[in-house]
């Protein structure tokens, strides 16, 4: 329990620290340094994480790796809904997603809400580059704390 | 009278009832909780190891007070607005969230449930 408090508050300071500049650092500018950070530790931490598991058959075995297993490891929860189109396009639902829990349950605080995901997105990229799927990922929040990321999976 | 002068009557008035009752009292403050009644209220305080107070005032005859705050803290408080990062720490509570959950808390605490009607 007290392990969990460690991340979260950790990754709230990152987020405030990324947009300490006020007016001089742009919302883009510090989503995409939150992204990279979070790229680099889904990158090592796929490869720590599976260390004894085999190949996975294809891409959708690789994307329920991330819902279940991922997810567990790092939120204590699965992913509730996957869906795909089969062409590359997969969307994560996750009801109760655990950094929003705490903010609000609605719509208060929306428009901040994008900069607790930037981290996550870059998590679940860095995660896929290394088990050898390049994508773009991208998330979105209607109602707190329910959100969506969006996997679309660069191919050719 | 306002709020803000409530809230500096009311620190006022716990900082030097603390310091009377520390002085005079020959235990020492238990847990942080203390309370006084008069014949119409009764104000009851719970200081945090962090120092932060958390006073409420009930009637004379509410029971429980000291479990419901501590519940307070720790349920309400530290959930919803410790591990909120848009609620500054030392700024008036703005998260909606806080206040349903407080709501909740008091409403379902067993003093609510026996206020003379």
């Amino acid at each position: 329990m007290a392990e969990e408090a460690v991340f979260d508050f950790i990754h709230m300071e990152a987020v405030s620290y990324v947009f300490q500049g006020g007016e001089k650092v742009s919302e883009d500018e510090a989503v995409s340094k939150l992204e990279h950070m979070g790229f680099a530790t889904g990158y090592r931490l796929v490869e720590r994480l599976t260390r004894e598991s085999g190949r996975y058959k294809d891409e959708l075995d690789i994307m329920k790796y991330i819902c279940k297993d991922l997810w567990v490891t790092v939120y204590k929860k699965q992913i509730d809904n996957l869906r795909t189109n089969h062409q590359g396009v997969y969307v994560l639902h996750d009801n109760r997603f655990r950094l929003l829990t705490h903010m609000a349950n609605g719509k208060q605080y929306l428009q901040y809400a994008p900069r607790y995901l930037a981290f996550t997105c870059g998590l679940v990229r860095g995660c896929l580059a290394n088990l050898g799927v390049t994508c773009v990922v991208t998330a979105e929040v209607t109602h707190l704390p329910a959100c969506k990321f969006q996997i679309q999976v660069q191919r050719g | 009278m306002t709020k803000d002068e409530e809230a500096k009557l009311m620190y006022g008035m716990i900082f030097s009832m603390k310091s009377f009752v520390t002085k005079v009292s020959p235990v020492d403050l238990r847990e942080g909780y203390m309370s006084y009644a008069t014949n119409k209220y009764c104000l009851n305080l719970y200081e945090t190891p962090s120092k932060l107070k958390f006073v409420l005032n009930t009637d004379t005859h509410a029971q429980g007070i000291k479990e419901l705050l501590h519940q307070l803290y720790t349920q309400v408080y530290v959930e919803y607005v410790v591990f909120n990062p848009l609620c500054p720490l030392n700024k008036p509570i703005e998260s909606e969230l806080f206040a349903t959950k407080l709501d909740e808390v008091v409403k379902q605490s067993p003093a609510y449930a026996s206020r003379p009607a």
